[in-house]
């Protein structure tokens, strides 16, 4: 606890862009959407868009190479349920290769392609997704509403 | 992850335990596509029972599977879907593009 009204939690930690390690990253994720309340459908769907952003990051951003990769969480109560000051944000950091924003549009849904679809999954289960390229490092930050808005794993029919 | 491999008749039955993930999506590729193209294989089932997680990379190692069983003219076919790999394969809206039963009985049944 921080002390201040709005901001209840923060939580940051620095990974090296390694495959291997995605999965010690997934069970922190996947722990910190469970005290937050979420369900254990969301909890997945979360750790689903953090590890992809992640994975994003080695494959693109550092291309394999290695590099650090700095994860701050943040929950922040606020306001009314299920707007956007109730919230959970990941907020990821990379000193790697920045992307060009018109890459960022993924392929489409539905067809049997391999790859292309992580941006996608990123999308279609945070509630903002916001990537910013910043000189020597690149943002990318990650926000689930808490209550409200959007459920995971509603593909078929929206 | 762990993969073994069995064979029931002419299929071979992929039974996958633990996550699917950037680090180890190349060897279910690897494996995968080995059965397929193997001779006297007329059907491929991969066994997602064990599976709690799996990402976007091994969705694609699925998805490059199916395709290479549409080229050389064998099935391949999901079963034992967690509600992990279910929503993945949901959110991608790739779901219906797989043959996917609920156990292997049901599979080899049809």
């Amino acid at each position: 606890m921080t002390g201040d009204q709005d901001h209840i939690f923060r939580l940051k930690f620095e990974v090296p862009s390694d495959p291997q390690l995605l999965s010690v990253v997934r069970s922190a994720v996947g722990q910190i959407a469970a005290v937050s309340g979420l369900s254990e459908q969301d909890c997945r769907s979360i750790t689903l868009a953090v590890d992809e952003a992640l994975a994003n990051i080695i494959r693109h951003a550092y291309q394999d190479r290695g590099g650090q990769i700095e994860i701050s969480c943040q929950r922040f109560v606020s306001g009314a349920a299920g707007g956007p000051a109730n919230r959970l944000e990941f907020l990821l950091t990379d000193w790697g290769r920045s992307v060009d924003t018109s890459e960022l549009q993924g392929r489409p849904l539905g067809e049997p392609e391999p790859g292309g679809l992580g941006l996608h999954l990123i999308r279609a289960v945070m509630d903002e997704v916001h990537y910013e390229p910043c000189g020597d490092h690149n943002r990318l930050r990650l926000v689930k509403y808490l209550t409200g808005k959007k459920t995971a794993a509603t593909p078929e029919g929206d | 992850m762990q993969i073994s491999t069995r064979r029931s008749g002419n299929a071979t039955i992929l039974d996958i335990e633990g996550d699917i993930d950037l680090y180890n999506s190349p060897e279910l590729r690897r494996v995968l596509l080995g059965a397929l193209r193997e001779k006297g294989t007329g059907r491929v089932i991969v066994n997602l029972k064990g599976v709690r997680y799996i990402d976007s990379s091994g969705v694609a190692s699925l998805v490059e599977g199916l395709k290479v069983s549409r080229a050389v003219g064998n099935r391949l076919s999901l079963i034992g879907l967690s509600p992990a790999a279910r929503e993945v394969l949901e959110l991608s809206r790739l779901i219906r593009v797989f043959e996917v039963y609920e156990n292997e009985e049901q599979a080899l049944g049809a």
